[in-house]
């Protein structure tokens, strides 16, 4: 137990120190715009069709589970809104996230894994070259650019998901459905949504690259780290959402405003 | 080059305990010893990859590990190093390995760098292989693309882990060949790992055993072979009994 806290706070040290030593690098010898959008290509143009889905289906689970619930009170005018609010707001980030925790996150701890293990990293301090300017900031920078491009694409998709099923499941035209959108979701609704996006792509960027990093002990060194990025990634999106919920909250009371 | 009172501990006791080496600049050095003593942790020392947790590492004179990062750097540009399973970039063709250093640590058009590659592909025997993949060449192919990615950059020092690793005894001889021809035209030192001692001797002017901790220098292949410690005499006859299978078992 105590062996596990003491991982657990080492993780957090050395991600926190990592973080910094790529921040300092990307200050002092930034990486090539070249490299850079390479990485947004790829890991946009690898997730886009996944995260589209997922967006669709959570959007369509959520239409679902409102019909159930508000048909009893007559209420099915507002289903755009409230189901769209939840979205954006809290579920749509969220799955997403995990997600892409899922498929960003593994196969860039898998990849910098194994070049740690092959000495690849090594070689390319040997060569003159910065591996933290090299390999790790362009996927750094890319993924957090890429995943919070295809959270908000996924939720958006999550809109048409939940339109497409409430027209097949309760019957309700989409004029009918997007016309209670904007009564319900606020701008500041949709700023949450994004800023929780960010705030995931950040801890998705910082978790894959810092474990694939620091890998050590071969093939199985690999499997340890990409298990515990897939760990580390889903707790820390989980933590962050919990806390950016809060300070949405506290803005909320702070700035006034009724909507949802 | 020079390790000073050199001591390193990776946490289950001391590797190398205050061991003392100079490396003349033009010589060839060869390690030997028994595997998990610390061969490769030497190069590793030498090339700035590992940190020495006592003593001081010099090259050219400055200690390695007390230079800021930039010089660190450009100090290090003057080494090559061949990584004992090539670390060769899979991501990138044959060619582009050897033009990543030239790219990143020079200042060449794209003419002057594909002249280069076309050089060291040929100087190695593997023009070819060019466009191909490192996973789509032999191993002896893989052995020589390393080298020439090492050499890319005219290194004035260059450090070998095992460039035999592997390979049959001809491709062997070979590579230790291209080695020493590569050596003598750009006035280089080297320092190698090997265990094959037909190769050590065929590559040292001085061969170094690594072992319990300790450097011990055994000189050329005939001071080599009439050394007296016991340990050097078991390993280079490669006897079953003796103190090293003794401390081990």
């Amino acid at each position: 137990m105590l062996k596990a806290a003491r991982n657990i706070i080492d993780d957090i040290g050395g991600c926190v120190l990592f973080i910094k030593d790529v921040l300092r690098t990307a200050v002092r010898s930034p990486c090539s715009l070249e490299s850079l959008c390479d990485q947004i290509w790829r890991v946009t143009l690898q997730s886009l069709p996944t995260t589209g889905m997922a967006g669709f289906f959570v959007g369509a689970i959520m239409t679902v589970q409102f019909t159930m619930q508000i048909k009893a009170f007559g209420a099915l005018g507002y289903l755009g809104g409230l189901s769209t609010s939840a979205t954006v707001r809290e579920i749509g980030p969220l799955l997403i996230a995990f997600l892409l925790s899922g498929k960003v996150g593994a196969f860039t701890s898998a990849e910098l894994g194994t070049m740690r293990v092959t000495e690849q990293i090594d070689a390319i301090r040997c060569l003159g070259a910065n591996p933290l300017q090299e390999i790790i900031l362009p996927r750094y920078i890319g993924i957090v650019i890429s995943s919070f491009f295809l959270l908000a694409a996924g939720l958006m998709m999550s809109i048409f998901g939940g339109m497409l099923l409430a027209a097949f499941f309760a019957g309700i035209n989409p004029d009918e459905y997007l016309r209670h959108i904007p009564t319900i979701v606020s701008p500041f609704s949709i700023g949450t949504g994004l800023f929780k996006c960010l705030v995931f792509a950040l801890v998705l960027a910082s978790v894959c690259t810092y474990k694939g990093y620091t890998t050590t002990g071969g093939a199985k060194g690999v499997g340890r780290s990409v298990v515990s990025t897939a760990v580390m990634t889903m707790v820390g999106i989980v933590v962050t959402d919990w806390i950016t919920s809060l300070i949405s909250e506290a803005a909320l009371d702070m700035f006034g405003g009724g909507a949802l | 080059m020079e390790l000073q009172d050199v001591s390193i501990d990776f946490g289950d006791g001391p590797l190398l305990k205050r061991v003392n080496l100079q490396i003349q600049s033009g010589e060839s050095i060869v390690l030997i010893g028994p595997s998990g003593f610390g061969k490769s942790v030497v190069l590793k020392l030498f090339a700035g990859l590992l940190k020495p947790t006592g003593g001081q590492v010099l090259v050219e004179g400055h200690d390695l590990n007390a230079l800021k990062p930039l010089q660190q750097a450009l100090l290090l540009l003057k080494m090559g190093m061949l990584f004992q399973k090539n670390a060769l970039f899979d991501s990138l063709s044959v060619g582009e390995n050897i033009a990543f250093p030239l790219r990143e640590k020079t200042s060449q058009s794209e003419e002057q760098i594909q002249e280069r590659i076309t050089f060291f592909l040929e100087a190695v025997g593997i023009p070819h292989a060019r466009d191909l993949f490192p996973d789509e060449i032999s191993g002896g192919m893989q052995k020589r693309l390393g080298i020439a990615r090492a050499l890319a950059l005219n290194p004035q020092i260059v450090l070998y882990d095992d460039p035999t690793a592997g390979l049959d005894p001809i491709t062997s001889r070979r590579i230790v060949e291209l080695i020493l021809q590569l050596r003598r035209e750009q006035k280089s030192t080297i320092v190698a790992v090997t265990n094959d001692m037909a190769r050590a001797y065929q590559l040292a002017d001085r061969i170094v055993m690594v072992v319990d901790g300790e450097l011990i220098v055994t000189g050329d292949k005939d001071q080599t072979l009439k050394h007296k410690d016991p340990r050097v005499a078991q390993f280079i006859r490669g006897a079953l009994d003796g103190p090293l299978t003794e401390t081990s078992a």
